[in-house]
Formats: structure tokens, sequence, C-alpha cells
């Protein structure tokens, strides 16, 4: 164990998990309190509300657990702009553990933001972070010429939508819309809507 | 006072559209059942012997705010010549709806109960399989008449239309800036033109509403 990870930082992922497997509501602080070992008054005194914990939560879920998607500068294949697109649509989807505890979280923020105006910029800022990113690849496939012109941050958009809606099926565990077919329909659209010839981004990777 | 049996006939109804009410404005981990009970005029014990749980009366409640939405729905599409304009019809009325109890909050409790519930999940997956069906019902009828391009595997197209529109929804609920109910309709008839080879136009309806904004 490393002494340098940060007492925050362990209730952060202490709460991650525990917001994953007993929902936002079904969080006891004195549970996270327990796994960061710490105590609760010092969760109290990061975290004033549940609100601003799950606003934390999110971000460190997202940065943290996302490997795949923050690592991406590095680690996205430099090949095509198409191949980039296509791991980008893989690591927003419930691919991995990590991923699946970061959409769990991120359906909870749906809900709770619903109802509570005060978490929505917390909603807005990871909309806005993602669109960034697949807007950005987009443009530069255009430039490129690898992509059909188009309008990135529409083409964007609508990659987002496609990924939360199939997302969440593959999440609930409908048998119809496993992982891989969530990957190829994402996949398959934007394809068309870039105007590459395939079916796919790419050509499909070995089982 | 009714007569007994009379009563006993409304008082589920009555429930499950009281505890509609309440779920939506508090949430389902908020809601007491006393709250709905208060809401629907009767007790507690009265609920609990028609509904085992909250998560009973979720179901439930979707299931009758939904049911409330499909009405709506056929009443129009039986008014629609053809399937295109079915299928903007379905995406309006999806899109745009009278907002309140038809917008995606009661469907984000669902997703986040039937993780954790599998009774609500299931009923969650009977709710989506009802709107993919018609979805797909229109573009093989719309695919039979000509209208729409052949190719397209309709079964296919609805998961993706129905998965845009919820991806969307949740954005609109949540008031996402840029993302407006009007804006949903474009991007969904755009998507759904595109791949079925056709020019779907919005209707009156979404022209008249996005103006008056």
């Amino acid at each position: 164990m490393s002494g340098r990870v940060s007492a925050r930082e362990r209730i952060l992922a202490a709460a991650v998990g525990q917001i994953a497997s007993e929902g936002i509501d079904g969080v006891r602080i004195a549970r996270i309190a327990m796994e960061a070992r710490v105590s609760p008054a010092l969760v109290h005194y990061h975290f004033a509300t549940r609100d601003a914990l799950l606003a934390e939560a999110l971000d460190y879920s997202y940065v943290h657990a996302g490997q795949a998607r923050i690592t991406s500068g590095e680690e996205l294949p430099d090949t095509t702009h198409a191949a980039r697109l296509q791991s980008m649509v893989e690591a927003c989807l419930p691919a991995t553990e990590s991923l699946r505890q970061d959409w769990v979280l991120w359906v909870e923020l749906w809900l709770r933001a619903a109802r509570t105006p005060e978490l929505r910029p917390v909603a807005e800022e990871l909309y806005a972070r993602l669109h960034a990113w697949f807007a950005d690849e987009i443009t530069a496939g255009v430039n490129d010429g690898e992509f059909a012109r188009c309008d990135p941050d529409d083409v964007a958009d609508r990659a987002l939508a496609l990924i939360d809606g199939y997302g969440i099926r593959t999440l609930i565990g409908d048998r119809g819309i496993p992982l891989e077919r969530a990957q190829r329909s994402v996949s398959a659209a934007l394809a068309r809507e870039l105007g590459l010839g395939g079916e796919q981004l790419t050509a499909t990777r070995a089982a | 006072m009714s007569p007994r049996p009379k009563v006993e006939h409304l008082r589920k109804p009555q429930i499950i559209a009281a505890a509609a009410d309440v779920l939506y404005e508090r949430g389902l981990f908020d809601t007491r059942i006393g709250d709905i009970a208060e809401r629907a005029g009767t007790s507690s014990p009265t609920i609990l012997y028609y509904f085992e749980s909250k998560d009973r009366l979720l179901e439930e409640a979707v299931d009758y705010t939904d049911r409330d939405f499909y009405a709506r729905l056929l009443d129009g599409q039986a008014q629609r010549e053809g399937a295109a304009d079915k299928l903007v019809h379905l995406i309006e009325e999806t899109s745009l709806g009278p907002g309140g109890l038809s917008d995606w909050t009661l469907w984000m409790e669902m997703w986040v109960r039937a993780r954790r519930d599998p009774a609500v999940r299931s009923t969650y997956f009977r709710l989506d399989r009802r709107q993919r069906k018609l979805i797909a019902d229109i573009v093989r009828e719309g695919q039979a008449s000509g209208d729409f391009a052949g190719e397209v595997d309709p079964d296919e197209f609805a998961i993706a239309l129905s998965g845009l529109m919820d991806g969307l929804g949740v954005q609109v609920t949540l008031g996402q800036p840029d993302v407006t109910a009007e804006r949903m309709v474009k991007r969904c008839l755009a998507m759904a033109s595109a791949e079925l080879g056709c020019e779907l136009q919005p209707s009156d309806v979404t022209v008249k509403r996005g103006a008056s904004r």
C-alpha cells in the first residue's frame, strides 16, 4: 500500500465502490469511512453533502477508473482516426469492471440531477468533456481527409446519445444487446455518418 | 359513501396514479408509502395490501404512465397515413410529449433500480421491447410500401432509434444547454432519414413549438 495516497483520495475510491453497489441514496458515510480507514468526521469535512460526494466521486471515477479514456492521448492507436474513434467508443461503453462502475455512477447522476438542479453543472461538465473529445477527433479526421465533410459537433452529439442509449441497455443486462453488439452498432452508425465505406469504423478485431 | 365493491375496484388504479405523481416528484428513495397513501386518499396498510414494496409501485407507476403514453400515441398513429408520417409522429410524441410525467425521470429511476431488482429489470425489458416493436413495425410497413430502403434491418434500426431517443431524452430532461426537445426531434429525424433513405420532415407541431420558444 502506498502511503502517498491521500485520505481524500481513499475516501473517493471507497465512495465510488459504495455508490456503484448501493446507489447514492443507499450509501452510508460510516461505511465509506471504514473502507477508507478514516473517521466519519473526516468524510464530512471533505464532503459536506451527499451531492458533493457524488459529484466528486464521479469526477474521480471518470479520471481514474476510465484509464482507457484518460491515457487515451498516448494509448490510442495512432494509425487512423477511424481506429482512434473505435477505441474511444469502446472506452465509453461498460466494457470492463471499472467502466461498469463508472457507468453506474453516471446513471445515478442522471437521476439525481433530474431532481437536484445544483448537480446539473456536473453532468454538463462531463458531457462537455466527452463531447470535445469526440468532436476534436472527428474534426481532425475531416481535416486529414479521412472522414467525409460533416458537422463534427452534430456527429459527436449523436455518437454520445447513441453510446448512452446502447450503454444503458448493456449495463442493465439486456441479453439482446450484449457489449459486442453495442460496440458494433455505434461504430457502424458513426462509420456511415463519416462516409466510411465499411460496416464499421475499423475492421472487426479478432475475438 | 359509494358501495364497497365499487371502491375496491377503483382503489388500485388510484393508488398507482398517486404513486406515479409522488415518485416522479420525490424519487423512490425519498418517497414513503405514507406519502402515496395521503395523495391517494387511503392508508399505508391498504397500499401494502396491494403492493408489497416501493419497487413494485415503481414498476406499476411506469407501466401506468407508459400505457397512458401509448394510448395517446396509438390514437395519433391511427390518424396518420403511411409509414413516414407515423415515424415522424412517434419521434415527435416521444420527444415533445406533454412534459411532466413523460420525461425520462421515471425511466432513470427504473434504470437505477433495474440493476438491483430482477422484477424491475424484466418490467423495463418488457416496456422497452414494446416501444422497439412499434418502431420496427412502422419500418416494415414502410419497406413494404417502398417508402423506406429495404436493406435496413427493422429490429436493428429500432434499437438504434430508441437508444438515440433515450440518450437525447436524458439530456433534455437534465436541461443540457443546446439539447432542446425540438433539437432532439431534428436529430432523430436526421438519423432516421439517413438510415431509411428518405426525407423525413418535422410536422407543424415541432415547427410551432420551436418558434414559440
